[in-house]
């Protein structure tokens, strides 16, 4: 039974690191042998540039793809997606009539994950209420479930402000993850 | 009649719209719409909530995460005139949170109305 992995280290540090290397090897080349010229903007500009395309852009675009070629191989071998949650980082993927759970998470995307909805320990949601009186509200509702002992965190709604329990945006975070809440439950109790 | 009172019957879901008098509710209707919280789609046309809409008798039948639909019929005690409102909102612990209010005043419902009477 493989644990569910929500980082891969090597592929974290790689993401960060790579682009950083490349380019410091470009500047040390521009300086050994360009130091001035095209050569020189070409391989002090151009790294720098890819790089800074790479740390925005990437990631996602790496996890949308993993993403869509996991929903499609899972269409495939007959799983029923009852839900498809896009969270910020983590997608889960419910099977309600064989109880299964699909998860891809972004810092983990070459590994995907199926697994028996009765390997989830507990699922609950946090509406991240906080403050007092007219002070009280919050900013971030998510729904959590434990697997194998690690903690995994789907935000259903974020934001930089703090928002009224009974805004729309709350309260709308707050029925998402209920739902998900419920379908994990249903899903454990038909888990062989 | 005044215009203060034809101002005010704006801000009135239940006062008449032709003599502004305070309509009185005829039937009240709880349903489920079978529409998940993200993914809520507007429909105007009648037809649309006849084919869709799922009776309940209270809030807790309706499952996490869907919408409801309370229909609510009206008729004016003076001039007859009748209206039905749909107030479409999204049940979340003990709160609602209202996504959309549509009328309809040439009769669309009424028979859907009846068929559930």
């Amino acid at each position: 039974m493989e644990k569910v992995k929500k980082i891969n280290i090597f592929y974290l540090l790689g993401y960060i690191f790579i682009p950083m290397i490349i380019c410091a090897i470009c500047f040390l080349v521009s300086y050994l042998f360009f130091p001035k010229g095209n050569g020189a903007v070409i391989l002090i500009m151009g790294p720098s540039f890819l790089s800074f395309i790479w740390w925005v852009f990437a990631g996602s675009f790496i996890f949308k793809r993993k993403t869509k070629k996991f929903e499609k191989e899972l269409d495939e071998s007959g799983f029923n997606r009852n839900q498809t949650f896009y969270g910020r980082g983590k997608t889960v993927l419910v099977d309600l009539k064989n109880g299964k759970i699909g998860l891809v998470f972004f810092w983990n995307p070459f590994k995907t994950y199926t697994i028996p909805a009765s390997r989830i320990e507990k699922a609950w949601v946090d509406d991240g209420k906080g403050g007092i009186g007219f002070m009280e509200g919050s900013s971030r509702v998510s729904f959590l479930f434990l697997v194998d002992g690690i903690k995994i965190r789907v935000d259903t709604f974020t934001s930089n402000q703090r928002f009224r329990m009974d805004s729309d945006y709350i309260l709308t975070g707050i029925s998402k993850a209920d739902m998900m809440v419920k379908m994990i439950e249903e899903a454990k109790s038909n888990s062989k | 009649m005044s215009i203060l009172r034809k101002i005010r019957s704006i801000f009135h879901d239940d006062w008449c719209s032709e003599c502004t008098s305070v309509m009185e509710t005829r039937k009240k209707q709880l349903y489920m719409l079978p529409q998940l919280v993200g993914n809520y789609v507007s429909h105007s046309n009648a037809s649309y909530y006849k084919k869709n809409l799922i009776k309940v008798n209270k809030k807790a039948e309706i499952p996490t995460g869907y919408y409801a639909c309370g229909i609510y019929e009206y008729r004016c005690p003076k001039c007859n005139n009748k209206l039905v409102k749909l107030s479409i909102f999204l049940p979340v612990r003990d709160q609602e949170k209202v996504e959309e209010i549509i009328y309809f005043k040439n009769g669309e419902m009424n028979d859907f109305i009846r068929e559930y009477r």
